[in-house]
């Protein structure tokens, strides 16, 4: 037996194991990529680096041996840089996006290409989950969303981008007109009362997702109908008015209660609102429209003044979204506000402390090379973008929306939460700019094969796969092509991805740390 | 071709360290590796698909493309590299019209290729044309040299037909030196010349080829000793002056003399051309001569009867002493005596990382293994090194012997020369060196009647820096992808096969038969407190008198520069020494002083490394020589650990924006932080040391990268940062408009010259073809 000492805490292990299983055994998780066990391949991706305090060195813990009488310590500002800086030229070596493009630029962070996979499929009640996870309103913003996720979508640079909004509004309307509309789970009643005052788009979105979360909603709103902007300042030719009532009745078949025509001023805030509810959300559109100075919140020059992060005001227990905080052109930013708000009011009704739900680390490498627009359009139908008949007031047939959908080139990974290089620098706040000097590395994208896709750019030659195929006796394998930085894992004397993969494919796309070889 | 391959296969063997020979054969044959020559390969043998394509893209050796009927290689090594390489091998792409992303011209006559090193330093630039060596190439010169090529007629010289003269009655000896570098600088032609003559004049000389004399910057030389006489020597002679010399020592006569023609001697088929001609005849009894300046100073060991031993001539070998320390070992010491002496000499490892060899050989020896191996690292790869190669060509049996030492004192059984393919000459002498051995039983079994039987073969590179490192050396024997292991374990303890392996550099196994014959003491009198013994370095670069030199270990940068090598040419400033190659570091001429041993070296951010020594002056761009070995160090990471693989390109990068004006001033910090983290965080030492020339140049010349974010490299190296002009000092004598290779420079007979700028490629031509220095870089 070996005794060493790591993080100071002393530990026994058999003679001939590695630094990183001893931490192991000490509960201590160090984080690798290219490790794994039983493998030779290793060390290679330097994550695992530790430092041995005798000679100040950093060594990859996954194959330095434990000695006896040896110190490690296994996480330092030292160590942390440089696992950061590990990532970080990894990074820039990964030429691969996390998320499509569309998807962060839709300030409700759809979920997008998966809503387009699911029409393709026909999917049509998976789809309306996927939208409506992030988007209450989706058939009212299929009439009025200037889709900037459309601007962003890939597909434009080929030739046009996928007519993600009409698709979007495709699966709406065939949800409302579907006899049984999808209706989000509801948590468990909590017994506790939101007060929403307004119903435009920010009030019923915050409604929705309030609702779901278990909790009662009464929405107070000084016109007739519930709406706001939607109803009142949007004419019918641009949104019929059928459309706004079907979607505002899904929110009160989830409970909401509609209190119309109250105008609430600084009295009734004080008295009703105050005493009765457990919180209060002001979603009552621009500002200048409205008499909230006399309240005595803060303001800033655009509208209420809120903790970014949270949507809070300056009182405890008040909550600000939509127009309310800064007048937006865009509904969706609105109804993306609402969702937040509504987390918020959760977590705060909860007891809970109130954070702001940060999105995860994105690799994003920006747009293709003309030369690229053949690998990703292996992904995507190469049909021609299909218009909504009559402008937007129009939609699509199933078979146009599944034609439409099958242009989605699937820019996503396919390992968003399971890739370790994105939970790794995610974990270590890595910078994907900082190494960026040089061009960049051209896509391959190899998706013959019926079980998985392999896309070399994202690969991390960790070898891992070169070794599977070797060990489980493919008959041809995986190998390393070439030396240095142009190295690549392929396929030896030109075979196919499907001569090579016979009976590995799967195993080969669950041990790649990365996105690089996925399962479809 | 099944046949072809199935012969190869025949010979090499069917098991998977057979692949690089394999690879190597099919080369051979057909000039590059067919597709369907690998298949079959596959189909008939133990190796895999994905093992001989992983191994054949590997290894710089192998080509998947066919090639053009003609090989131009251009050497890029760092003494070619200063005086304008890259200006050489774009003029012939040019000549050629070789697009960029092609190396083959359209006829598929020419291919063209850069090369690490030919190891011809001190004639840069140097270009190869299938086995023709041209030394000072300018890009002026480029099409002239095609022409030549192609219009004389190139079937190799035939050298091989060495002259010895039967009759006792010699009047002398002359001796001419046939290394490597000597061949490429014309020895051959005068060797020829020279045997032609003294049989047309019946002279009775014996003519002795010796190995490298060291002197590259004075070859060809010849030694004429006469019976009575002291020696002269004639240093850069060319062969037309090879007749006058002889008849100038020996009378003509006209009696016949039987001549007999030793098969023993060697094909060496390089002729030379565009050496500027300058006969100089100096006595050896003179000495403030070029060639006594040089070897003063210089102590040799490793290279010891340096220019008087006939490389492989066992029984001069023998005459000299040799083998007489194995014999000593065999007979008189048990290996833990011999271990003792070469702990108490002090002998470092010669190879770059100074490990006391005595400690690892006392590892060998006390790990318990049924077998135990034995390796020569001869896998010099560093651009601007030589030192082994000539080891290897001049003096194979000392390597040998100091090999067969090591091998008895450690206990190992087998062993193998790991020597670069690019190192023809030296893989020949070896070869024949190890059959003359078996012969006399100094290999083989039983060896000089002892109980110890020991025997050793070849592996030849296949063309990666990185196998200069063990673990990576040692794959590359297994038939891998020559990438580097985590150590421990130590090939000491574990290495080839598992078992335990020795390997030491060519230069340690040729300093030990000198340290058994005359004692640890007398090595350990040699060199400093912490570095024992001499150490051989490869002087090349802005120098006078570059060459090989062995000088003790604490010797200053200062000596060496200007003693040993005579100083800077041209009346230029000495700037700095770059030490160490890829893996050392600038040092500049303000601290010439330091002694050059193990530790001033690292400490000064340079490193011994296996021994190249450039010489720079103030024409060089110091962030021009760091892009230089990083690019290097970069085109030769293996790839497999991530700071080497991505940070080394990303530093390169940098780099390249900074040499061409597009620097910003954070990405010095950027630049210098990159490179502490990869030396920190590689896996092995050609990541841990790649920065060093970075760093060392950072550290002392951080001005120069500052000028060059401003938009300025005042030594006109980085070409987007200059631009050409012609001051008013132009005769108009049109020769530069003549010979510019983009019409820039508009034909104005008696008028001053203009540079069109927009239409300049600032390949350099007429600034070296103006007769009056009116072309000037701005």
């Amino acid at each position: 037996m070996i005794e060493l000492i790591i993080d100071n805490k002393k530990i026994k292990v058999k003679e001939g194991t590695t630094v990183l299983n001893a931490a192991k055994q000490l509960g201590i998780e160090i984080p690798t990529m290219c490790f794994l066990d039983g493998m030779t391949n290793h060390p290679s991706c330097m994550l695992c680096v530790v430092k041995d305090v005798s000679d100040g060195k950093l060594h990859p813990s996954c194959a330095l041996p434990a000695n006896s009488g040896m110190e490690i310590i296994t996480n330092d500002n030292e160590i942390f840089d440089a696992r950061k800086e590990a990532l970080e030229l990894l990074l820039s070596d990964h030429v691969g996006d996390c998320e499509a493009p569309c998807r962060p630029s839709c300030p409700a962070n759809m979920n997008i290409p998966l809503m387009n996979r699911l029409i393709a499929e026909g999917k049509h009640r998976e789809a309306i989950e996927v939208v409506k996870k992030d988007i209450a309103l989706p058939l009212i913003l299929g009439y009025i969303c200037p889709a900037p996720c459309e601007k962003a979508c890939r597909r434009k640079q080929i030739d046009k981008p996928v007519s993600i909004c009409a698709l979007k509004k495709n699966v709406a309307a065939h949800d409302i007109d579907n006899d049984t509309s999808y209706m989000p789970k509801k948590a468990p009643s909590s017994g506790k009362k939101v007060a929403i005052i307004g119903s435009g788009p920010a009030g019923l979105s915050c409604a929705y997702y309030t609702l779901s979360h278990g909790h009662h909603c009464v929405i107070f709103d000084k016109n007739a109908q519930p709406g706001g902007t939607l109803r009142y300042d949007i004419p019918d030719d641009k949104l019929p008015k059928h459309s706004l009532n079907s979607e505002i009745e899904i929110i009160k078949k989830l409970g909401a209660e509609f209190r119309m025509n109250i105008e609430i001023n600084k009295e009734l805030f004080k008295s009703e609102l105050t005493n009765q509810y457990d919180a209060i959300v002001i979603a009552m559109g621009n500002f200048g429209d409205t008499n909230l100075v006399d309240f005595g919140f803060k303001s800033t020059k655009y509208g209420l003044q809120i903790n970014r992060d949270t949507f809070e005001v300056d009182t405890t227990g008040v909550f600000a979204c939509g127009n309310i905080i800064r007048s937006r052109r865009m509904a969706i930013t609105s109804v993306a506000q609402g969702k937040s708000a509504a987390t918020s009011v959760n977590q705060y009704l909860k007891g809970e402390s109130i954070q702001k739900k940060k999105r995860m680390f994105n690799s994003k490498f920006g747009k293709l090379y003309d030369s690229e627009f053949e690998e990703y359009l292996k992904e995507g139908s190469d049909s021609q973008r299909i218009e909504l008949p009559d402008g937007k007031m129009g939609d699509f047939s199933t078979k146009q929306s599944t034609k439409e959908a099958s242009r989605c080139m699937h820019c996503d990974c396919r390992k968003p939460n399971t890739c370790k290089l994105r939970i790794y620098s995610d974990e270590y706040d890595a910078d994907r700019k900082k190494f960026l000097f040089g061009e960049r590395k051209k896509i391959k994208i190899y998706n013959k094969h019926n079980l998985i896709n392999y896309e070399p750019e994202k690969c991390i030659r960790c070898n891992i796969c070169v070794e599977i195929t070797a060990k489980q006796k493919e008959s041809i394998g995986f190998t390393s092509i070439g030396r240095g930085f142009d190295i690549e894992i392929n396929m030896p004397l030109n075979r196919s991805i499907s001569e090579i993969l016979t009976k590995t494919a799967l195993l080969c796309a669950k041990e790649c740390p990365t996105g690089a070889i996925s399962r479809k | 071709m099944n046949k072809i391959i199935d012969k190869i296969i025949a010979e090499k063997g069917t098991t998977v360290d057979a692949v690089i020979p394999i690879l190597q054969a099919i080369q051979t044959e057909y000039n590059y590796l067919p597709t369907e020559a690998m298949q079959r390969v596959c189909d008939l043998t133990d190796i895999t698909a994905e093992r001989i394509y992983g191994i054949s893209t590997f290894y710089s050796q192998f080509r998947h493309q066919p090639v053009g009927k003609h090989i131009i290689k251009v050497c890029v090594g760092t003494a070619c590299h200063v005086k304008g390489a890259m200006r050489v091998f774009d003029a012939f792409k040019r000549e050629l019209n070789i697009s960029e992303d092609n190396d083959t011209d359209n006829e598929g006559l020419f291919t063209v290729d850069k090369v690490a090193c030919l190891g011809c330093c001190t004639i840069a630039p140097v270009v190869q044309i299938d086995d023709i060596t041209y030394g000072h190439v300018q890009p002026s010169k480029v099409s002239e040299i095609i022409d030549e090529f192609l219009n004389t007629d190139n079937t190799p010289m035939d050298s091989d037909a060495s002259v010895t003269i039967q009759n006792k009655n010699l009047e002398g000896e002359i001796r001419i030196g046939l290394g490597s570098c000597c061949i490429a600088s014309g020895s051959s032609d005068v060797k020829g010349e020279l045997e032609k003559s003294l049989k047309v004049n019946n002279i009775n000389v014996d003519v002795k080829q010796v190995g490298c004399v060291g002197i590259c910057n004075q070859v060809p030389l010849l030694e004429i000793h006469k019976n009575g006489e002291a020696p002269h020597y004639y240093t850069k002679i060319v062969s037309t002056e090879v007749n006058e010399i002889i008849r100038k020592h020996f009378r003509s006569k006209n009696i016949f003399r039987r001549l007999k023609t030793d098969i023993s001697g060697f094909i060496d088929n390089y002729v030379i051309k565009g050496i500027p001609v300058s006969t100089k005849k100096y006595s050896s009894e003179s000495t403030d001569t070029p060639v006594a300046e040089f070897l003063n100073g210089q102590i040799n060991i490793a290279t010891e009867h340096r220019g008087v031993i006939k490389p492989n001539d066992l029984k001069e070998y023998s005459r000299l002493g040799g083998f007489n320390s194995l014999k000593k070992c065999l007979l008189n010491y048990e290996p833990d005596q011999i271990i003792d002496i070469i702990k108490q000499s002090g002998l470092r490892g010669r190879g770059g990382g100074g490990f006391p060899s005595g400690l690892k050989w006392e590892i060998v020896k006390n790990t318990k293994s049924n077998s135990k191996y034995i390796i020569c690292n001869g896998d010099e790869g560093d651009p601007g090194a030589f030192m082994d190669r000539m080891l290897l060509e001049s003096y194979p049996f000392r390597v040998i012997e100091g090999l067969i030492i090591a091998a008895y004192a450690v206990g190992a059984d087998s062993g193998l020369f790991y020597i670069r393919a690019e190192y023809p000459l030296a893989v020949k002498r070896i070869k024949e060196a190890l059959y003359y051995c078996q012969k006399d039983n100094i290999l083989g079994n039983n060896i000089m009647n002892s109980n110890f039987s020991f025997s050793l073969s070849i592996f030849e590179g296949a063309g990666a820096f990185i196998c200069g490192e063990e673990t990576a050396l040692i794959a590359s024997v297994e038939g891998n992808r020559g990438l580097p292991k985590m150590r421990p374990p130590y090939p000491a303890i574990s290495g080839l096969w598992g078992k335990p392996t020795l390997i030491n550099n060519t230069e340690t196994f040729s300093l030990v038969p000198w340290i058994i014959s005359k004692g640890a003491d007398s090595f350990a009198k040699i060199g400093t407190e912490q570095s024992k013994g001499t150490k051989v370095f490869a002087l090349a670069g802005k120098i006078n008198r570059g060459g090989l030199i062995e000088v003790p270990i604490g010797i200053t940068i200062r000596n060496i520069v200007e003693e040993i090598g005579g100083g800077i040419p041209d009346g230029k400033a000495f700037k700095a020494v770059q030490i160490g190659g890829p893996s050392g570091g600038c040092i500049p001429a303000s601290m010439s002083d330091i002694p050059i041993d193990f530790e001033s070296l690292s400490e000064a951010g340079a490193m011994m490394g296996s021994g190249g020594l450039v010489v720079l002056d103030e024409d060089d761009c110091m962030v021009d020589i760091a892009r230089y070995f990083l690019a290097f160090t970069q085109d030769q990471s293996c790839g497999k650990c991530t700071f080497c693989r991505i940070g080394t390109r990303r530093m390169l990068e940098i780099l390249d924006n900074i040499c061409s004006g597009e620097g910003k001033p954070e990405d010095i910090e950027i630049l210098e932080s990159l490179a502490y983290s990869t030396k920190k965080g590689s896996l092995c030492g050609l990541g841990k040391s790649a920065p060093n020339p970075v760093l060392s140049t950072l550290k002392y010349f951080r001005q120069e990268y500052m000028d060059h974010i401003n938009g300025s490299c005042r030594t006109g190296k980085c070409k987007d940062l200059i631009i050409y002009a012609i001051e008013d000092d132009c005769i108009g004598c049109t020769k530069c408009a003549q010979d510019c290779p983009t019409e820039a420079i508009e034909f104005k007979p008696y008028e001053i010259h203009i540079v069109e700028n927009e239409l300049c490629i600032k390949c350099d031509i007429c600034r070296q073809i103006c007769p009056v220095n009116a072309v000037i870089i701005r």
